[in-house]
């Protein structure tokens, strides 16, 4: 706290009006395995100043990780010199002080902390996790070989510090203790190669399950196999949720202050209006204590929200920081929507239970392989991989593209499922679209 | 370039004794190699939006790497000061590897013998693949803003249907000092900028996009009235087609790609199945194809840090291995993998000089550089004329390849049908999928049009690193187009 202090008042002394600071530490500690054999350990410190400066009615942002005082001295001093050099804006300032999260004080505050969990944590305890963890030497297929497997044991401790000059004082710290595999197989038929990764993260070491991953990462591996592309077409496709933020992630973005005002979104002017499906109810919800991905405070400090940001189908909130919200003429929000939240049409409904109703000829998505999409016009076009339902089997499909428009896309759901991972900081089941256009 | 070692020596606050005890200290429980990476990045970005400069920056990044290996294991830590005591805490952190573990694969002391005398000599560099008239570091902003100012006179003054003008400049210099256990001492001043844009275009009630980026690794010199001619026309090129543009039928059809940026191919489909790590442990599709036909004759394949200027050339790697050409593929047959030490040493073959790392924070692994294919036999009207209906692609956002598989992608932002061996409608936002090996096995004509992209690529391999990428004009005789 005290060099983020002395970050602002040395801001002042150099002629800035105003400023924020924002300081980040982490520590991360690694144990890789190859094959079953520790591969790799890695100790990463990390520490950063950011500061934006408003100086002369100028903006400017910058950063360092040199932080003795003969260093960040000249450093603030030649930023703020920067600052001047352009033009003016007049829409640019700090939030208002009332706009500010007052309750994040501790850094605690959203129970993403668990020091018991880290300091149970040892250098010895990561390796030996996370060779006790690997497949290799357990796998057993006749029909498959694993050629590699890889995995990744990693905990992370990390505290952020945000002050304004108009009094801002916010403090976030958390854990988290990640494990994630991928393995290679290759058919001894075929010569085939095919690949599966399974993770999952946690900011409490108890709620962690990394002993189950290589198994997972094995079985859709093994489902993968032999996989082939169905015939171009139209079909029902549920996307699972493990892919569901390449989807979501568009929406959330075209609702951005950032797009809006340059015109760059194929969402502009969308506020109040019902453009989706009735059973598209997308929350923002970073308040959740102890859940991934919980927030009090944006990258401003201003107090983030629970709310809708598309009920039954209707926009209800674009996402517009202090910024923004001035050159548009319009009220601020927080600037980005911090955790996503899709409500399940079908509570209690799981990906896996839909597929032993699903219609013939239906495909399932579980995982994209590249594309893109047009943020202005919606327009998008991705790679995809999974199953479809032939004769009552599920049979694996690959090299395919799914091809539309986001508004057309998210207006034809049919079902959102119940089966977010709690490990994902965006809580997004799997969710059914129907008539959608597959090339393969 | 500085070629003074005691500019690096001061800024870094080192000298070769410290150098030499911090390698000891790693190795003093058994490693056989140590290698220390130093880094000492200068970013700084402007962007202008609605015709105004307002927004800038500057960042700093400072701190040593240190990597210790035992075989082919890996131990890394890193410091963000280069106080004695702070990097011996990070020497100490990344010998930890060598605990309790079984020391397999070769070392690099066993099997870099006959490969050291590619890299032990002056003088430093042997090589200047950037060398820089007006340093950046040193560069009044006031150049750089009114740099995009004119930028963006320029483009709004050749199309009135213009709404929005995004521009933005970034640069950085980075300076690096890499000392190992074998003594080598190298250091390098390595600078990179690049210019975008994106534009707005507003018919009716319709938008359409473009976007434009350059980058080299120059000096300031770079921003040029010529440069910015160049962008804006780039910038309303093609505008017209792309209102009119849509979706082709999808399926599997004959692409033909445009000379440049279509190298994104070579570079997702088989540059990075052509990265040794991924053949060192099995998952590459190519990693049992080494000497064999893998596509047809004709066609070489190759990475590239000697282009002056280039996005993806480098004076070293970040293992400081000299820059160099590799030739992955000759004449059709797979001849190369992309080398770091780690994979040279177990393959058996003088490292390739492609260990790269985003920044002192990460370990190096095998990663391209510019990635490009030979000139082929065949003008472009040939080509084109040769398919009966197909997509010309012209455009590119991205790309990704699964390694293993071998299926690769890439975004298309803009092309053409091909009906009767001419173009016809304009396409667009299309995903093209396909494998790899397949791909370049289907590969039947190659242009005489070589030709490698300067726009802004990055390649995210676990780590973000520049590239360039580029190609000839060929003809790919089936791939799956995205469409209808």
């Amino acid at each position: 706290m005290a060099l983020a202090e002395k970050a602002l008042v040395m801001a002042r002394e150099a002629g800035a009006s105003a400023c924020r600071v924002t300081l980040s530490k982490s520590v991360l500690d690694l144990a890789g395995t190859l094959d079953g054999a520790l591969d790799k350990v890695t100790h990463c410190l990390d520490r950063s100043l950011s500061i934006v400066l408003f100086v002369d009615g100028r903006y400017g942002s910058f950063s360092t990780n040199k932080l003795d005082e003969q260093d960040l001295r000249p450093f603030i001093g030649k930023a703020v010199q920067t600052v001047r050099l352009l033009t003016e804006d007049p829409h640019r300032s700090l939030p208002a002080p009332d706009r500010i999260a007052r309750d994040s004080v501790r850094g605690d505050e959203t129970k993403c902390w668990d020091p018991e969990g880290y300091a149970a944590v040892s250098a010895d305890w990561l390796v030996e996790t996370a060779l006790a963890d690997a497949v290799t030497g357990h796998f057993e297929d006749p029909g498959f070989t694993l050629v590699s497997e890889e995995g990744e044991l990693s905990v992370t401790v990390s505290e952020s510090l945000l002050l304004d000059s108009n009094g801002a004082r916010c403090r976030c710290k958390d854990t988290l203790f990640e494990y994630g595999v991928e393995v290679t197989l290759q058919d001894n038929a075929t010569g085939e190669k095919i690949s599966g990764y399974w993770w999952d993260s946690s900011p409490w070491l108890a709620r962690l399950d990394h002993a189950c991953c290589g198994a997972i990462a094995v079985k859709r591996a093994l489902a993968a196999a032999g996989a082939s592309p169905a015939p171009t077409g139209r079909y029902t496709m549920a996307v699972s949720t493990e892919c569901m933020g390449k989807l979501v992630t568009p929406l959330t973005s075209a609702l951005g202050g950032f797009a809006l005002q340059q015109r760059n979104s194929f969402l502009e002017e969308s506020l109040g209006k019902k453009l989706f499906s009735e059973k598209l109810t997308l929350l923002d919800e970073p308040r959740v204590p102890g859940v991934n991905g919980a927030r009090l405070y944006d990258s401003e400090g201003v107090a983030t929200v629970n709310g809708p940001i598309i009920g039954s189908g209707t926009v209800r909130t674009y996402f517009i920081n202090t910024y923004i919200a001035s050159k548009m003429g319009v009220a601020p929000t927080v600037e980005d929507a911090m955790r996503p939240v899709l409500v399940p049409t079908r509570p209690g409904v799981t990906l896996e239970d839909w597929a032993s109703e699903a219609p013939e000829g239906a495909i399932i998505v579980d995982g994209f392989n590249g594309g893109n999409h047009n943020g202005a016009t919606g327009d998008f076009s991705y790679g995809i991989e999974g199953r479809i339902r032939r004769g009552g089997k599920w049979l694996p499909v690959k090299e395919m593209l799914i091809t539309g428009n986001f508004l057309q896309l998210w207006a034809s759901v049919a079902d959102v499922l119940d089966d977010a991972r709690p490990c994902s900081p965006k809580s997004l089941p799997s969710v059914v679209f129907e008539n959608v256009d597959f090339s393969g | 370039m500085i070629h003074d070692k005691s500019h690096y020596f001061n800024l870094f606050s080192v000298e070769r004794p410290l150098l030499e005890k911090l390698v000891a200290t790693s190795l003093a429980s058994g490693g056989d190699w140590c290698d220390l990476f130093f880094e000492n990045t200068t970013y700084g970005q402007f962007s202008l939006r609605d015709g105004a400069v307002t927004s800038g920056g500057l960042h700093a990044d400072y701190g040593v790497g240190i990597r210790v290996l035992s075989g082919e294991k890996t131990g890394y830590a890193y410091s963000e000061t280069t106080r004695p005591e702070d990097m011996m805490a990070a020497a100490r952190a990344a010998a930890a590897i060598t605990r309790n573990t079984v020391r397999v694969g070769a070392t690099v002391t066993e099997r870099d013998v006959a490969t050291r005398r590619l890299y032990s000599g002056e003088p430093n560099p042997a090589a200047d693949r950037y060398p820089v008239r007006i340093h950046w570091r040193s560069c009044d902003p006031s150049v750089m803003v009114s740099f995009l100012e004119r930028l963006e006179t320029a483009i709004r003054a050749r199309d009135t249907r213009i709404v929005k003008v995004m521009a933005s400049l970034a640069w950085q210099v980075t300076d690096v000092l890499m000392f190992n256990s074998l003594g080598e001492l190298k250091y390098d001043t390595r600078p990179l900028a690049s210019v975008s844009a994106t534009v707005i275009f507003a018919r009716g009630g319709r938008r359409e996009r473009q976007t434009v980026s350059k980058s080299w690794r120059m000096g300031v010199e770079m921003l040029s009235d010529s440069l910015i001619a160049e962008m804006a026309e780039e910038a309303v090129r093609g505008i017209d087609a792309l209102f009119e543009a849509g979706r082709p039928k999808g399926g599997k059809m004959p692409v033909v790609m445009a000379a440049g940026a279509s190298g994104i191919l070579l570079h997702e489909a088989m540059g990075h199945a052509f990265e040794a790590d991924f053949n060192r442990k099995g998952q590459s599709v190519f990693s049992d194809r080494m000497g064999r036909q893998i596509c047809g004759k004709g066609i070489s394949i190759l990475d590239d840090a000697t282009i002056p200027a280039c996005r993806g050339s480098l004076n070293y790697d970040d293992e400081g291995v000299p820059g160099q050409k590799t030739y992955m593929v000759e004449d059709g047959v797979l001849t190369s993998y992309l080398h770091d030490r780690i994979s040279a040493r177990s393959y058996g073959v003088a490292p390739t000089g492609n260990g790269r790392r985003e920044s002192f924070r990460y370990a190096p692994i095998p990663r391209m550089r510019a990635t490009y294919m030979d000139g082929g036999a065949y003008a472009p009207e040939e080509i084109l004329a040769s398919v009966r209906e197909g997509i010309y692609v012209e455009q590119f956002a991205n790309g990704q390849v699964k390694i293993g598989e071998g299926d690769f992608t890439f975004f298309v932002k803009s092309g053409f049908l091909i009906e009767n061996g001419r173009l016809t409608r304009p396409v667009k936002d299309i995903n093209i999928i396909g494998n790899g090996p397949e791909a370049l096995a289907d590969i039947t004509m190659v242009g005489n049009d070589p030709k490698v992209d300067d726009g802004a690529w990055t390649c995210g391999k676990e780590q973000s690193a520049p590239v360039s990428c580029g190609i000839p004009t060929v003809l790919v005789r089936s791939l799956t187009v995205g469409g209808e």
